[in-house]
């Protein structure tokens, strides 16, 4: 059964969780860099693992879509 | 045993292939001063092509190029096809640098042009990742990687200017 989906704010999203982007993509959070670009009010989710790599930022803030696997 | 010096390579010193799908021809650009820079054709740093595409009219008789490396690795702003990518940058900027097929820039499946690239630093003295869509890289014509500059620093900027003047051939 598929994992159901819940929304958080940006800065509440934990490695390991997969955030839904509007493209439709998944995007396993391996690292969370903070300030992106220079700006605080922005964090990055990495997905950096041996398959592949992509980087998505997101306003501090925001809602975010994601699937959460791990337990709180 | 005596030991050789390690041979002085380019970054450029790679197989690249070509948007297109044709192998890259390397041996104009390895004579050039070439400003690498990582592209995509949905970001806000879109219109840094326009600034990219007039460098390269105005020094592209000097021995300069802007070698363009699309990658959809940032958000996944560069989805399209190797024809889409072609179409969108000739018909909306008019570029005529060259541009490689789609790549990766950073992780474990990075294109090794970027693994020497990667190990520069910027002005800050910050080595690493690719921070995002737009960062340039300058290489001398004598293979050395001169100049890393981050993705918000305009193509025209005059620490780029100069950085391109110095190094041409």
């Amino acid at each position: 059964m598929t994992p159901p989906t819940t929304t958080v704010r940006a800065e509440d999203v934990r490695v390991g969780d997969r955030v839904l982007e509007a493209s439709g993509d998944e995007l396993t959070v391996t690292r969370i860099d903070a300030a992106f670009m220079g700006r605080p009010e922005m964090i990055a989710y990495v997905e950096d693992t041996p398959a592949r790599w992509r980087k998505l930022p997101m306003m501090v803030g925001a809602d975010v879509e994601i699937v959460r696997t791990t337990p709180a | 045993m005596t030991s050789q010096p390690a041979a002085h390579t380019s970054p450029l010193d790679v197989d690249l292939t070509a948007l297109d799908g044709t192998p890259l021809d390397l041996d104009g650009l390895r004579r050039s001063a070439v400003l690498v820079v990582n592209v995509a054709s949905r970001c806000g740093l879109t219109p840094q092509y326009e600034a990219l595409e007039r460098l390269q009219k105005r020094y592209a008789a000097a021995g300069f190029s802007v070698l363009g490396v699309p990658c959809n690795q940032f958000a996944g702003q560069e989805p399209g096809t190797p024809e889409e990518i072609a179409t969108f940058c000739r018909a909306t900027y008019g570029t005529t640098f060259p541009l490689t097929e789609k790549l990766d820039v950073n992780g474990q499946q990075r294109h090794p042009l970027y693994d020497r690239l990667t190990g520069v630093a910027d002005s800050d003295g910050q080595a690493g990742e690719v921070m995002w869509n737009f960062e340039k890289f300058l290489i001398s014509p004598a293979g050395d990687v001169v100049a890393r500059f981050r993705p918000p620093v305009e193509p025209e900027a005059d620490e780029v200017v100069a950085a391109i003047e110095r190094v041409l051939p």
